[in-house]
C-alpha cells in the first residue's frame, strides 16, 4: 500500500500536481527527498508564476487594509489563548499572531492588554540591530515543535508558539542565560498540539541563550537556541 | 500597522529621511532598512518561492508554503527592520511553516530549511539566474548511476516524462520502469549522501 501512495506522490511532483498526503516510512524519506530534489532541479520551475505573485500581493494588501482598519481586532480571547479572527487557515493562526505581537508588542500594557483581551496591541516600531533573538524549538529527534522570539523593552518579552503532535496539558517554559542558569518563565496551555505564550521577562535579553519546554513531569518537548 | 497607505518607492527613489505619518519625528532610512511591507513582499516573495520549490518540489505546494509564510509573517506590524533581520523573521517562519507541511502530509520531515545554510536563498542577488550549484550536483549524481538508472531518472525529473513514457522510450513495461525508478532514486539518495549532500 505504501508503495503505491509513495508512486503516486512522485508521479504527482513529476507532473507538478499536488501530491496526495500519506503515511510515510522512514525508508521512503530518502526516496521522497531525492525526487523532490531531482525535480526542483528542473529548468524554469523555480520561478513563481506571476499570477500567483501578484494574486497574493493583492491578498496581503487587503490583509493590510483590514488591519488598519480601527474597526479591526487581529486578535480575540479564548480563555488564556489568544486567537485571530481573520485567517484563511488556520494551522498557522497562532504563528501569525506571534509573528505580530513580536514586532509590534513592547509595553507592559500591551502585555496586561493580551493577557487580558482587553485591547488589540499598539504597533511600535521593530528593534533595530541584532536585538530581537529569535530561536526554533526542536525535539529530541530534531522534530520543529515551535518557535520562540525574545524582545528587548521596558521590560523585555518572550513570545512562543508551539505545535506538539498529540500532545494536550500544560507546558512549562524554561530560559537560559549565558552564565549557565535557567528560570521557569511560567506555563501555558497546549490543546490538540497548539499552544501560545508570552510573557514579560525581567532578563536582559542579550544574555539569553536559549530555552527549553517541559511537561509539568519534567519531560523535555523541545529546546532552542536563540540566534 | 501596515503601512499599506503609503506607496513603496524606496527601490526607485532612495530618500535619505522619511517623515512618519503623524509628522511626531524622522529617522535615518537607508539602503539596508524595509519600510513597507510591499517592498518586503516584493523583494522576497521570488526568493521565498524559490526555497520552498527546492523543499517541496512542486508548484502548487511551493506557492501554497509561500503564501502562508508571508500570512503568517505579515502581522499588524509597522516595519522598520533591516532586510537581515526581516529575512532571518522570515526565514525561522518558513521554517515551521515547512515542518508543519511534512508533518501533516506525511507525518515525517522529508525536507527541512536550515536557518545558517539556507539564509543563502533569501541573500542577494535575487533570481533565478542567480548561479546554483544544484544543476552541477544534480549532474554529477546522475553521471554517477547506472545507465538505465540514469535515464530513467532524466525522463522523469528532466523530461518530465509520464511513466508510460518514459517507459516507452526504454523499451520496457510500465511495472519495471516503476521498480527501475524506485531502484534509481534509492541509489542517488545513497550517492547524494556519500557525497555530503
Amino acid at each position: 500500500m505504501t508503495g503505491r501512495k509513495l508512486s503516486a506522490f512522485i508521479d504527482a511532483i513529476v507532473s507538478g500536481r499536488r501530491p496526495a498526503r500519506f503515511s510515510a516510512t522512514p525508508d521512503d524519506v530518502e526516496v521522497l527527498r531525492m525526487a523532490i530534489a531531482l525535480s526542483a532541479e528542473r529548468p524554469g520551475g523555480a520561478k513563481p508564476d506571476e499570477q500567483f505573485v501578484s494574486g497574493l500581493y493583492e491578498e496581503l494588501k487587503a490583509q493590510a487594509s483590514a488591519r488598519a482598519d480601527p474597526g479591526f481586532h487581529p486578535i480575540r480571547m479564548t480563555g488564556s489563548v489568544a486567537r485571530p479572527i481573520r485567517m484563511s487557515r488556520g494551522r498557522f493562526a497562532i504563528a501569525a499572531v506571534a509573528a505580530g505581537l513580536v514586532l509590534v508588542a513592547g509595553t507592559a500594557s500591551t502585555t496586561e492588554a493580551f493577557n487580558h483581551g482587553t485591547a488589540a496591541p499598539t504597533a511600535v516600531p521593530a528593534p533595530h540591530g541584532k536585538v530581537l533573538l529569535t530561536g526554533t524549538f526542536e525535539s529530541a529527534d530534531h522534530r520543529v515543535v515551535g518557535q520562540i522570539v525574545a524582545y528587548p523593552s521596558r521590560p523585555s518579552w518572550v513570545y512562543m508558539n508551539v505545535d506538539v503532535a498529540h500532545y494536550s496539558g500544560r507546558l512549562v517554559c524554561m530560559l537560559q542565560s549565558d552564565n549557565g542558569s535557567t528560570v521557569a518563565v511560567g506555563t501555558f496551555a497546549v490543546r490538540d498540539g497548539i499552544g501560545e505564550f508570552s510573557r514579560a521577562i525581567p532578563t536582559e535579553v542579550g544574555r539569553l541563550r536559549g530555552a527549553r519546554l517541559l511537561t509539568p513531569t519534567g519531560s523535555v518537548i523541545g529546546s532552542a537556541t536563540f540566534a | 500597522m501596515f503601512r499599506a497607505t503609503q506607496p513603496s518607492k524606496r527601490s526607485e527613489d532612495q530618500h535619505p529621511v522619511r517623515r512618519d505619518s503623524d509628522g511626531a519625528h524622522l529617522r535615518l532610512v537607508d539602503d539596508d532598512i524595509y519600510t513597507d511591507w510591499e517592498s518586503v513582499y516584493r523583494d522576497n516573495v521570488e526568493r521565498l518561492y524559490r526555497l520552498m520549490y527546492a523543499k517541496v518540489g512542486n508548484r502548487p505546494d511551493a506557492e501554497d508554503l509561500t503564501s502562508e509564510v508571508f500570512r503568517t509573517a505579515f502581522g499588524p506590524l509597522r516595519l522598520a527592520s533591516s532586510k537581515g533581520e526581516v529575512r532571518a523573521y522570515l526565514l525561522v517562519t518558513a521554517r515551521t511553516v515547512l515542518a508543519s507541511h511534512w508533518r501533516q502530509r506525511l507525518g515525517l520531515a522529508v525536507t527541512s530549511i536550515d536557518p545558517v545554510s539556507d539564509l543563502a536563498y533569501l541573500a542577494e542577488p535575487s533570481a533565478p539566474d542567480q548561479p546554483s550549484s544544484a544543476p552541477q550536483r544534480a549532474g554529477t549524481i546522475l553521471a554517477a548511476l547506472p545507465e538505465r538508472f540514469r535515464r530513467i531518472l532524466e525522463l522523469r525529473f528532466l523530461e518530465a516524462c509520464s511513466i508510460k513514457e518514459a517507459a516507452q522510450a526504454m523499451d520496457v513495461s510500465v511495472s519495471n520502469a516503476k521498480v527501475l525508478q524506485h531502484r534509481a532514486l534509492q541509489m542517488a539518495a545513497k550517492l547524494a549522501q556519500d557525497l555530503g549532500q
